[in-house]
């Protein structure tokens, strides 16, 4: 405890030093913290899961998408057509409808991104929500009944929201811009809870298959994508197996030979997604991120390379007074590791605490990926950082403090 | 502090942030930064004057670096790092940017469907294309307007052999050409020699007579050795050329192959990552039938901006009606495709200004340790008769050098960037869309002279500080330390 508080009274004693180190471990602590968020969350959409993994089927060779719906009743049964095939413990459809909410004026302003999909499927199978606390689920809950009993009923995300100006129970008309002549008039019914789904909106997918139908009807002709409306498919299966068996189902039935279709784990198709990204985020991972790290312990050499030489006079006399070379070793040890311990901590804390609930996460667009959260890693990260930053950056000073020789100094003083 | 001086420190601040912003834009937008290196190097001029015209003792700050040198050498490295950083992230910003803003052709027009600002997502009806291209103002040739009737889509083409935890596919980006003479003409692109534009057919026959015929493409540069590197180990053992595919080299697609007839002269564009192939082959192949981009050739640039006001009806007297489209020239299309990178500068103004700051923490704690081990130093120069203010210059000199010596290095290191090969997306913001590119990272004079600003701005604010706190040091109080 003497030892501690030995360490606490020399970092007071050059406070302007102390706090100019931990300000610059503090911001560097903060931007590798955010580097780390989006490259962590990356990882985890792009690595796989053992149980409850999650398939997506497409059109087998091109981006965007797009079936005809007549694929989705047998895709979302696994294409499973004896009784000891393989079927999906759940499966959801996505219709993406891409349009404004002014005709001639299109930008961030009045864009909206849509999935038209079965409500009910949002706290099942989207990632994210079919995981969300009693009370946010219970809002969503809320809404989603809305859609189900009003067709026209749709979820915006918050960002969305308030970037077209309007509020829940708001209507809106959105003008189709990929289903061109296409305009459905929709009333807002909730948000999505904050974070993932900030930009995005949700349709009831049997308003735009109404709506297709009736632009049928009053045309005499269909709409020109009407055979094309059906973007994804996703599948839950329990197991690897199974989704493999589901694989082989999928890839042997006939039922989908114009245009074929290919069905792939979740976490490879982001991983496809974000193959153009791949320069981006090598970057921040191998060149930005240990930049940092190498600045930082540099930032906390040079302090206590320079409070090593500026106490010289001071460790002789911790000589003499009986304390050991390694004694000595640790106290400087100590000295940079507190302070890189304590700043490192506080700044990943305050980090994670400022960005999921102050401003709801990093807004850096990469994909689909509108904003990425801080990770509950972080709450240790900045500690680990300041741990190993500190301990790299004063191992050499410390070590320089044993070849000290009390003669030597005092022979100077005198 | 009062409520009227607060006003007026208040006041003086926004004066002189309005009076810094429109410079500092200018400065910093990449196009003009290189006029940052003068900058620098006049204002250490000016620094350096200084110290002559006032005999500051410039010697004795040097050799306290030399004696020093393990805390010089550490303070110049975290200037290196975060000059290097900056300088490599800027170049590839830069390329992005550069790319964007070379593609098009300033008398081209590219007409959408209405409402679309990306081809991705656009959807032309095919009845209206002839109208459009008959528009007064649009080249033409032969009695024929000059056009290039294209569908742009996005192929997902699996790889030979992925290395494990890497992507399985690659996204290809295709565009189908309705005649690809005609488009050759309109994008202006020629082919590297040896190589062809496919035929009318947009196949040829297969040297197997039980296989389907060989599907004709021509691709840019940038695909064409992404794609070599693709193939299986044992075709690239095979290969004539193993770092990019030549004119006959073949791409497996399902039951089908695509054979290499070109490869265009498309580098610094775009197009230089796309695959070109006859519409009428590869769209039913790919279940595309429509066509999402028409590309007009005005007869000169004027004329170009004066279709774009017709199609879009910014000229109220003046405008197209038979049915609603969205037009750009090409050169406005692909500007406004450099919001991506625009995002990305953003992002790296904020980590520069962070490390940045981290960095004049680092300056800060040399500087203040320099100082507290001199302080008799000081004492002895101000009973010397030297000034204040000349002790003030002296200090900033000092981290000024090291700022100096760092960033130049720091630049050295980033510009090794310089040309190196990169992929990411281009894209205009709003929205799904955007195009995977192949592009060099560009290391030019402005983005040097970005990195070496923010390193002497670094050196600067962090020598102030303890400048400004040596010069308040009284003679007689320091000599008795």
């Amino acid at each position: 405890m003497k030892f501690f508080m030995l360490i606490l009274k020399n970092l007071r004693r050059n406070m302007v030093r102390s706090l100019l180190t931990s300000a610059g471990i503090m911001v560097l602590v903060f931007v590798i913290t955010l580097i780390w968020s989006i490259l962590g969350f990356l990882d985890m959409a792009t690595s796989e899961k053992a149980a409850n993994f999650k398939g997506i089927v497409t059109e087998k060779w091109s981006i965007p998408s797009q079936l005809p719906f007549s694929y989705a009743s047998t895709l979302e049964n696994g294409a499973a057509r004896e009784e000891s095939d393989v079927k999906p413990i759940d499966s959801m459809t996505w219709q993406f409808f891409i349009g404004s909410v002014d005709k001639t004026n299109i930008g961030y302003s009045t864009f909206i991104f849509a999935f038209c999909m079965e409500p009910s499927k949002l706290l099942t199978m989207m990632d994210e929500l079919d995981s969300l606390q009693p009370g946010p689920r219970a809002t969503l809950d809320k809404a989603i009944k809305a859609m189900e009993s009003n067709r026209q009923g749709i979820i915006v995300g918050q960002k969305r929201l308030a970037a077209i100006e309007k509020k829940v129970g708001d209507k809106i008309k959105v003008f189709g811009i990929n289903y061109r002549d296409i305009e459905l008039e929709c009333e807002i019914v909730g948000t999505f809870p904050p974070g993932r789904y900030d930009n995005n909106t949700c349709i009831n997918r049997d308003y735009l298959n109404a709506s297709l139908d009736a632009f049928k009807a009053a045309k005499g002709r269909p709409h020109p994508l009407a055979e094309k409306t059906l973007n994804l498919v996703w599948v839950k299966v329990p197991t690897k197996d199974a989704f493999s068996k589901m694989s082989s189902q999928i890839d042997n039935s006939p039922m989908f030979a114009a245009p074929p279709v290919k069905i792939e784990t979740a976490s490879s198709g982001v991983s496809n997604f974000l193959a153009a990204y791949a320069d981006l985020l090598m970057i921040l991972r191998y060149l930005l991120a240990p930049a940092i790290i190498i600045t930082l312990t540099v930032v906390i050499s040079n302090a206590i390379s320079i409070s090593v030489r500026e106490r010289r006079k001071e460790m002789a006399v911790l000589k003499v007074i009986g304390f050991q070379p390694n004694q000595i070793i640790f106290l400087v040890l100590g000295e940079a590791i507190l302070l890189g311990v304590m700043a490192g901590a506080i700044s990943s804390i305050g980090t994670y605490y400022f960005v999921n609930r102050v401003i709801g996460g990093i807004p850096f667009q990469i994909a689909f990926f509108s904003s990425f959260p801080v990770l509950d890693g972080a709450l240790w990260w900045g500690a680990a950082i300041g741990f190993i930053t500190s301990f790299a950056g004063s191992i050499l000073p410390a070590l320089s403090t044993r070849s000290i020789k009390v003669v030597d100094v005092f022979s100077k003083v005198a | 502090m009062d409520d009227k001086k607060k006003s007026v420190v208040l006041e003086a601040l926004t004066d002189f942030i309005t009076f810094v912003s429109p410079y500092f834009f200018y400065f910093f937008s990449l196009e003009n930064a290189w006029r940052l290196i003068p900058v620098c190097f006049g204002f250490f001029g000016l620094i350096m004057l200084i110290v002559y015209c006032a005999k500051i003792p410039i010697n004795y700050n040097i050799r306290n670096l030399k004696v020093r040198y393990r805390t010089t050498l550490l303070t110049a490295l975290a200037f290196i790092l975060v000059t290097a950083v900056l300088t490599g992230l800027m170049g590839f910003i830069n390329g992005l940017k550069r790319l964007a803003q070379a593609t098009g052709n300033p008398s081209n027009v590219i007409v959408l469907s209405q409402g679309s600002t990306d081809e991705g997502i656009s959807n032309l009806a095919f009845e209206n294309m002839g109208d459009i291209a008959q528009q007064e103002g649009v080249q033409r040739k032969n009695d024929e307007p000059l056009c290039s009737r294209e569908s742009y889509l996005v192929l997902s083409l699996p790889i030979a052999e992925p290395v494990p935890g890497s992507p399985t596919r690659r996204l290809l980006q295709v565009r189908g050409l309705f005649d690809p003479v005609a488009s050759a003409e309109v994008h202006e692109f020629g082919l590297i020699s040896g190589g062809e534009w496919f035929s009318e057919a947009g196949v040829r026959p297969n040297a197997n007579p039980n296989k389907a015929p060989l599907v004709e493409v021509v691709l840019g540069q940038g695909i064409a050795k992404q794609l070599a590197g693709d193939r299986s180990q044992a075709d690239k053992e095979k290969a004539r050329n193993k770092e990019q595919l030549e004119v006959g080299d073949t791409i497996p697609l399902d039951t089908r192959e695509l054979v290499v007839t070109g490869i265009m002269k498309t580098e610094g564009t775009t197009f230089d990552s796309e695959v070109w192939a006859k519409q009428s082959v590869i769209g039913p192949l790919l279940g595309k039938t429509n066509f999402t981009t028409l590309v007009l050739r005005a007869t000169d640039p004027e004329q170009a901006q004066k279709l774009e006001d017709f199609f879009t009806g910014k000229d109220k007297d003046f405008k197209y009606e038979k049915s609603q489209v969205n037009a750009f020239t090409e050169t406005n299309y692909y500007k406004s495709q450099s919001q991506t990178s625009i995002q990305l500068l953003i992002g790296t103004i904020l980590v520069a200004t962070v490390m940045g700051f981290g960095g004049v923490m680092g300056v800060m704690n040399t500087m203040f340790a320099a100082i507290s081990q001199r302080v008799k130093d000081i004492g002895m120069l101000r009973l010397l008769g030297f000034s204040r203010w000349r002790i003030l210059v002296s200090f900033l000199t000092e981290s000024l050098l090291i700022a100096l010596l760092g960033g130049l290095i720091g630049c050295v290191l980033g510009y090794l960037c310089n040309g190196l090969q990169a992929t990411s997306i281009i894209g205009g913001g709003a929205g799904p869309g955007g195009k995977a590119v192949v592009f060099r990272v560009v290391v030019d004079w402005g983005v040097l002279g970005i990195g070496l600003t923010i390193s002497m701005l670094m050196g600067f604010v962090g020598g102030l500080i303890p400048a400004m706190s040596a010069m308040r040091f009284k003679p007689l109080e320091s000599l008795r330390g």
